[in-house]
């Protein structure tokens, strides 16, 4: 009997389950005594605590998991239940015995299939369960590896049979994903644990990933110290992102999309900002069919063209490689006994699932008649539309499948309902029984297979619930093999510094992830600019008189209309050749302030902002996860209907918070990135639209005639949004003049928000970058910023203030050069984007066509 | 009979290519009945490299990157064929050919000898050919039999599809669905081979896609015009006991020396002309054009397309 819990077997037996910790009785396990003891001593009160520790830990990581098509979005939390999942030591190594044994098979069979074909030849599996196979891709046929084994990665989701033993429900063999949030789950749940886990010796998952890491290190085609490996993700939209990056980060290898890459001279290149770098070593998170679109899925943008004939030619190695989705087949389970006799001569040492292959007619007709006990899956797919559950299905989807079955019975298998066994979890402040599966990890290892010591637990995510699985939102746990002894001290594993991705700084940058810098620069450079704007604007509206109509003060008309032309929200304010300007004032600040499909206004930037930022995750530190995640929460709030009650003071008090929270943010990407890291990129991005900006405002605001005291409350205001009143007061202790505002805000070289000093600042940063001047002629994006710099030096403040005698356009000398600067400006930033960027160099199919693999 | 055959593929970009990377089923293979006395490949510009592999099925895939910046790329093979198909031919009509039946050809395939299993890889369903429905089965069915001979069916099969469907060239492309061209009864070459291909597999027999040229022969007293001549598919049945068998249903024959092959798989999928991948920011624009005649006569003509 549990105590503090104070559970009875009545509450919480609801029907008969096998349970992890529990005998029907209410009685604690063996193996989970240790645990339950420091269950009983915390008590619900401690628990909830912790839980509370653990939820805070993993949202200020950002540990998310994507779900498609979720009304919430994307980025759902990952959930991590305080209770971990428990095993015992020696029932683990037997285990871990299975694992590897089945995972060698495996490894046979791969050879085989894309080999000599033996299993087919000698009648050891039906040729349908390959050759049927989606995944079976010709492409690979006979294709030679310089590895020894070819699945380096294997994890199979395992179930608690009814007889108390494990069974292997599903083997994950692609690019099987998980490994990294159970090492995150680890590092969480450690932490909140430490005390109880150094007392139940959990063993530890170090020594794993140290031996990952020198698999991947191995695997390379060139046996040299460093070879070049990198981490390929389909982009921040695929359900397990945050593991890529987490992966990345935790390993120290770039993380790259197929755009990144390219195939030139039989080789794998990464497109880094000097140039192209060699590949040696892949770990991908792609599918197979996606890999190459010259030889497989013709649509796909998230591989790369001419792949697999740099794997042909034993130049990279791709891990796991590319064909190894046709072991991913229910179809072979019903004969992987004979496949262990065939290769070793063994017995299978894991029970599987029970699963009956359609395509022998026996099994058929058997399957047919007794739909309604079984769960019927295609032996190559697993996504829910392919899995069909007999018990629930009418008559009329009964017939369906029956008749899809008749029609191709090879590509269909009959599985037995699991019985899953449950294991506690603590929820409203009580142990409740909750479905589980767990997914285990071998990788290879010399001429072996190593197991982790852990892995990832899933539940489902309510009591009863059988479907337990991330995507339809369930929770998880951390996965502790403990033993009544302590982990053997092994002398301390370092990481092996040299073979790490040699971090030669910038030149190796890749080119995405640069870009994605330089935008995240520009994009919080221009968030602040407008929220500085926008507020001070909404200052000066609360200021007015009640009574007089807004847009007939000529003051906030300037500065209405400035609002429009730096948002670039035409024909806001201003109005366009085609369209008036608007006449409510409300609605228009409402929707520059809040709506995010409004190009140009204050929410659509800082939309642009997260996207930007969210695809180098990979590179942030966890302080500006949370300030990056309270900014975020702030804005989601900020629906339709209660932006329209907010007085103007209330918004006011809003984009405070937002200026503030951006200030920290810009601080903290300062110290948390290295510039060598790209942090570079982002400065020049974040100086270049802060100049744009500056301009753009000098513009709106200067050279337009106003009447005294309106110009001066102009120019007021101007420093005001600029945050530049104190000094100007310090600078200058006068009454405000235009030319000593030109003087400060656009001539000074040494006061950091003038245009002047943000330009220099760029013309030093950009020299820096790994493809400027070297020797006597500057490049393109050097010589505008050098004219920009220059035509700033060779003006004074005088020239500026000049107004022409016929006054056709006011301040002519000031518009010019602000007009020259903008475009200068611009320029640059074309210039650095063509240079490094290369968005035009998108790889193209020839002739589209699409057929799905 | 010897074939000159000139096969020019050519892209046109709007917009400079800095880079590509090209596939394609180019050399013609050597089959029963076809020797390949020469081969030629032209491809401008320059590739910066180019390679040819054996795939899966047997045929000569070509690959090659070009790197030079162009705005239009063209390659030209030019083959030298010995086709002497009349006695393959004259083996289908044998009685170890013709005598087989349906109930026979799906009894033998049940067995596992190494031919066997070859060739029923090319029952199931494949990229192009798959979820065939009842209808197709149905049609089928009006022509196999389970005592009728698998040879008598299959060219009832081919003569029924040549007067039901429509050859219309462009009311199809490679993806458009076979239910489609089914319903429509309306397509090109390659449609009436994979409609028959559907048909084959639905009774449980191997059929594969055979893609290569046909020689054009001009109306009588005209001269032949250059470059006149197409590429073409057609399908075989694989009849059990007895081996492959080709048919044409696009000209209602067993093919025969105006027949060239360059290689089978499958369906179209399996063997694809000219693909590949640009990096450029354009659109490009394709002609196709394609010789064959005897080869004595294209020397003469110095055929250049």
């Amino acid at each position: 009997m549990n105590k503090t819990i104070g559970l009875n077997a009545k509450q919480y037996f609801s029907d008969n389950t096998y349970d992890e910790m529990f005998t029907p009785e209410m009685n604690v396990k063996q193996d989970w005594k240790a645990i339950s003891d420091h269950i009983d001593v915390m008590g619900s009160k401690e628990l909830a605590a912790g839980q509370k520790d653990i939820d805070w830990m993993l949202s200020e990581n950002g540990v998310t998991y994507n779900v498609y098509n979720d009304p919430k979005g994307l980025n759902r939390p990952w959930n991590l239940n305080i209770i971990p999942f428990v095993v015992e030591q020696k029932e683990w190594s037997r285990i871990g015995e299975g694992l590897k044994q089945r995972a060698h098979l495996l490894d046979l069979v791969l050879k085989d299939i894309y080999g000599k074909r033996e299993l087919i030849k000698n009648g050891i599996i039906p040729y349908e369960v390959v050759y049927g196979h989606r995944g079976f891709l010709r492409q690979c046929n006979q294709i030679e590896y310089k590895t020894d084994k070819l699945l380096s990665i294997y994890a199979a989701d395992l179930s608690r049979g009814p007889d108390g033993r494990m069974w292997v429900v599903n083997d994950r063999t692609q690019a099987p994903s998980g490994m990294g949030y159970a090492l995150e789950n680890r590092s969480t749940a450690g932490r909140v644990l430490s005390n109880v886990y150094r007392d139940i010796n959990v063993r530890k998952l170090s020594g794993f990933f140290h031996d990952f890491n020198q698999l991947l290190i191995k695997a390379s085609p060139k046996q040299i110290e460093t070879p070049n490996i990198i981490i390929l993700t389909p982009g921040p939209h695929n359900e397990t992102y945050f593991e890529h990056a987490y992966l990345a980060s935790f390993l120290g290898y770039p993380l790259v999309r197929g755009n990144d890459l390219v195939v030139r001279n039989g080789f794998l290149w990464m497109k880094s900002l000097k140039g192209l770098k060699r590949i040696d070593v892949v770990l991908r998170r792609v599918d197979d069919a996606f890999m190459d679109p010259l030889e497989l899925r013709e649509d796909s943008h998230l591989g790369v063209a001419g792949l697999l004939d740099v794997v042909r030619k034993q130049n990279v190695t791709i891990i796991n490689p590319i064909g190894s989705g046709v072991i991913e087949n229910s179809g072979l389970i019903p004969f992987m006994p004979a496949i262990a006799k065939y290769f070793l001569g063994e017995e299978l040492l894991l029970p599987q699932i029970a699963t009956w292959w359609c395509g022998q007619e026996k099994e058929m007709e058997y399957v047919l008649s007794n739909l309604h006990k079984y769960v019927v899956k295609r032996i190559d797919r697993s996504n829910r539309e392919s899995i069909f559950f007999g018990e629930f299905m009418n008559s009329d989807e009964k017939k369906v499948l029956q008749q899809r079955i008749r029609r191709e019975p090879y590509l269909y298998v009959a599985q037995e309902k699991i019985n899953f066994s449950t294991v506690p979890n603590f929820t409203n402040g009580q142990l409740e029984p909750r479905n589980m599966v767990c997914r285990a990890f071998a990788i290879a290892k010399d001429n072996a297979y190593e197991v982790m010591p852990g892995g990832l637990v899933r539940v489902a995510p309510e009591r009863g619930n059988i479907r337990v699985s991330n995507q339809r939102g369930g929770t998880s746990k951390d996965f502790c093999i403990i033993s009544d002894q302590p982990e053997p001290e092994v002398t301390k594993l370092s990481w092996d510094q040299n073979s790490k991705y040699a971090l030669s700084g910038l030149n190796d940058l890749p080119s995405h992830t640069a870009e994605n810098l330089y935008w995240a620069g520009r994009y919080v450079g221009r968030s602040l600019v407008i929220c500085r704007f926008l507020r001070m604007t909404l200052k000066q509206l609360v200021k007015a008189k009640q009574d007089e109509h807004i847009l007939e003060n000529e003051k906030l008309q300037i500065l209405l209309k400035g609002l429009t032309q730096i948002t670039s929200t035409f024909p806001g304010f201003v109005g366009t050749e085609e369209e008036e300007a608007v006449t409510d004032v409300r609605k228009e600040l409402e929707a520059v302030i809040f709506d995010k499909n409004k190009i140009g206004s204050l929410a659509n930037t800082m939309m642009m902002f997260n996207h930007s930022y969210y695809a180098i995750r990979n590179l942030w530190s966890s302080d500006m996860w949370r300030v990056f995640e309270i900014i975020q929460k702030s804005w989601k709030t900020m629906d339709k209907k209660k932006v329209s009650g907010l007085s103007y003071n209330e918004i006011i008090k809003f984009l405070d918070q937002t200026i503030t929270r951006l200030i920290a943010f810009m601080g903290l990407v300062e110290e948390s990135i290295l510039v060598n890291q790209g942090l570079l990129l982002y400065f020049i991005g974040l100086n270049l639209e802060q100049g744009i900006l500056t301009i753009s405002k000098c513009r709106a605001l200067m050279t337009v005639q106003a009447e005294e005291p309106v110009a001066y409350e102009i120019l007021e205001a101007l420093l005001n949004s600029h945050e530049s009143l104190n000094i100007y007061r310090y600078s200058y202790r006068s009454y405000i003049t235009t030319e000593n505002v030109l003087r400060l805000i656009v001539l000074d070289p040494y006061y950091g928000r003038s245009i002047t000093y943000v330009i220099s600042r760029i013309q030093k940063d950009v020299k820096k970058l790994p493809l400027s001047t070297t020797s006597d002629e500057l490049t393109m994006y050097e010589k505008y910023i050098f004219e920009a710099f220059s035509k700033l030096r060779l003006t004074s403040a005088e020239e500026l203030t000049e107004v022409d005698e016929d006054n056709v356009v006011f301040r002519k000398n000031l518009a010019v050069l602000l007009k020259d600067l903008s475009n200068l400006l611009f320029q640059t930033s074309q210039a650095i984007s063509n240079t490094y960027f290369n968005h035009t160099q998108k790889q193209k199919q020839l002739t589209s066509q699409s057929f799905p693999l | 009979m010897i074939f000159s055959i000139s096969h020019t593929t050519r892209y046109y970009y709007n917009a400079p290519v800095s880079f590509c990377h090209n596939i394609g089923t180019i050399r013609p293979r050597v089959s029963q009945g076809q020797e390949l006395l020469s081969f030629d490949l032209k491809i401008s510009p320059n590739p910066t490299d180019i390679s040819e592999r054996s795939d899966f099925f047997g045929n000569t895939i070509t690959r090659f990157s070009l790197s030079e910046e162009h705005k239009e790329l063209h390659v030209t093979s030019t083959s030298i064929i010995k086709r002497e198909y009349t006695e393959v031919k004259e083996s289908f009509l044998s009685d170890a050919c013709k005598k087989i039946t349906l109930s026979e050809a799906l009894f033998a395939l049940k067995t596992t000898n190494a031919q066997i299993i070859e060739a029923k890889q090319f029952v199931l369903e494949s990229v192009l050919i798959r979820n065939t429905t009842d209808t197709i089965k149905q049609y089928a069915e009006v022509s196999f039999r389970p005592n009728r001979s698998v040879f008598d069916a299959a060219y009832e099969l081919m003569q029924r599809i040549y007067t039901d469907f429509d050859f219309v060239s462009g009311f199809t492309t490679v993806s458009t669905p076979l239910s489609e061209v089914m319903k429509e009864r309306k397509g090109v070459c390659q449609d009436f081979a994979q409609i028959a291909i559907a048909c084959i597999r639905a009774i449980g027999l191997p059929a594969r896609y055979i893609s290569g040229y046909i020689e054009t022969l001009p109306p009588p007293g005209k001269k032949k015009l250059i470059g006149a001549d197409a590429s073409h598919a057609w399908f075989a049945i694989f009849i059990p006991g007895f081996g492959w068998v080709d048919f044409d249903p696009t000209n209602n024959q067993i093919p025969e020396n105006q027949h060239v092959v360059v290689g089978w798989g499958r369906d179209y999928y399996d063997v694809p002309p000219l693909k590949g991948v640009v990096f450029g920011s354009g659109t490009s624009k394709l002609k196709v054009a394609v010789d064959i005649r005897p080869a004595a006569e294209a020397a003469a003509l110095n055929i250049s397309l």
